[in-house]
């Protein structure tokens, strides 16, 4: 669509755009606005032979800063093209072209071979294609034979170039895009996780909805609470006695026996028969880590723990 | 249409962030969803309540305990069952039938009242009560 725009071909004899159409228009460049160098570089791709552009033009151009670069392959050079942004914004402006009305820019280098006639440039000149090098002559040097051509959409390349901005804008393109990348990204990131968490309580509202068809008798806050309460006491008290229990059983080895035991609501109570001091006093240690309370028995090695439930 | 051409580089930057607010304020609904302490703390009630009930309301324990009588030879037990309490009197047991009783006692989901464990000589007597 942007290749089927109106193509103006911008020169210093051009004369003022009274109107620009509402789509906007392509600009082909005449060699007036740009210098070109041929390279026979051994990159493969644009973006490398891009990157070493200004180096090759360090020392022709006044205002390196200023100066953007476009290249393209040809048969077996790379064509380096520097173009002065704001020296062509300005010179637009001037001619009554708004740097927002400018959706290409293309170089006359790009369609070299279309220019098999002299096109003519205001009333002295003409741009010519000598040896595959768009060259602007002075008119009277042309073959008054030769037919001029016109320029029309049809000389539009493919490729072309946008001005950063077009003036206007504070961002650029590249900045633009990367922060837009960055934006993308983390949406994307923030979109998955609400998603998993949006999941998670969707499956808790069903799965509590599944529970509580499956427990009908629990549908109500107050029957659960109250049949919790109940349950709790009951688990936590048999719990503890069974708790006592496994830690006393513990307490039965070598030399160490149970004798009696009692486990009732409220207490519970032991005594083992040792055979000796030292397993007596090893049994206490055991009770003492479970802080159980110990009695030796008088006048025998045997132990009583006892203790509150 | 060219005007908004001119800052096409903003809006897209502009609608990147649009859609990164749009995603943010997304996720933070449902994140204020998921920590809805309400919802969450009724289910693990729930689930506890449900898990509690399935332990000691068990409807099933009655024929649970009455495999206590049997882990013996009968001779040995004295077995008084009346509605949902037991009183039970294992009485001559050795060292392996004293722990096989134990055993069980300990992994029966019923309300322990009283256990007594006796060693009379070389073998032990148990008294049990317990309801449910």
């Amino acid at each position: 669509m942007e290749n089927t725009k109106e193509l103006i071909l911008i020169h210093s004899q051009m004369k003022h755009i009274s109107s620009v159409p509402s789509e906007g228009i392509n600009i082909m460049l005449t060699p007036q606005f740009y210098t070109i160098k041929r390279e026979p570089l051994p990159v493969k791709y644009a973006y490398q032979a891009k990157r070493i552009a200004p180096s090759l033009f360090d020392g022709l151009l006044e205002d390196m800063e200023n100066h953007k670069y476009f290249v393209f392959k040809e048969e077996n050079t790379w064509l380096f093209i520097a173009y002065d942004t704001e020296k062509i914004k300005t010179f637009l402006q001037r001619k009554g072209i708004e740097i927002a009305q400018v959706s290409k820019i293309f170089f006359v280098e790009q369609v070299a071979d279309r220019f098999t006639a002299p096109m003519l440039l205001g009333e002295q000149d003409a741009l010519v294609n000598i040896n595959d090098t768009m060259t602007i002559v002075p008119q009277m040097a042309l073959n008054p034979d030769e037919k001029p051509i016109q320029i029309n959409v049809n000389f539009t390349p493919k490729k072309g170039v946008a001005f950063e901005g077009k003036g206007k804008s504070m961002v650029s393109t590249n900045e633009a895009y990367t922060l837009a990348a960055i934006f993308a990204l983390f949406a994307i990131i923030y979109f998955v996780e609400g998603s998993r968490y949006g999941g998670e309580s969707e499956a808790q509202t069903l799965e509590m909805q599944t529970l509580l068809e499956n427990h009908t008798s629990l549908q109500s806050s107050y029957a659960r609470r109250s049949i919790s309460d109940k349950y709790k006491a009951i688990d936590k008290k048999e719990r503890k006695k069974r708790d006592v229990i496994k830690a006393l059983s513990h307490m039965i080895f070598k030399g160490s026996t149970l004798t009696t035991l009692l486990v009732d609501d409220k207490k519970f109570q032991a005594q083992f028969a040792c055979k000796d001091t030292i397993t007596a006093k090893k049994l206490k240690e055991l009770a003492k880590k479970e802080k159980f309370n110990t009695t030796k028995i008088a006048n025998s090695n045997d132990v009583k723990i006892e203790g509150t439930l | 249409m060219t005007q908004w051409k001119a800052y096409k580089n903003e809006i897209i930057a502009g609608v990147a962030l649009l859609l990164l607010l749009i995603a943010f304020i997304y996720k933070q609904g449902k994140v204020s969803g998921q920590t809805d302490t309400s919802a969450n703390t009724e289910l693990q009630e729930l689930k506890e309540v449900i898990s509690l009930k399935k332990i000691w309301g068990d409807k099933k324990i009655t024929k649970k305990v009455d495999k206590l009588k049997t882990i013996v030879s009968p001779s040995k037990v004295k077995w008084r069952k009346k509605s949902k309490k037991l009183t039970a009197s294992f009485s001559s047991l050795n060292n392996q039938e004293l722990n096989r009783v134990m055993v069980k006692i300990m992994n029966l989901a019923v309300e322990i009242q009283r256990l007594e464990v006796k060693k009379l000589g070389a073998s032990y007597q148990v008294e049990f009560k317990c309801k449910w």
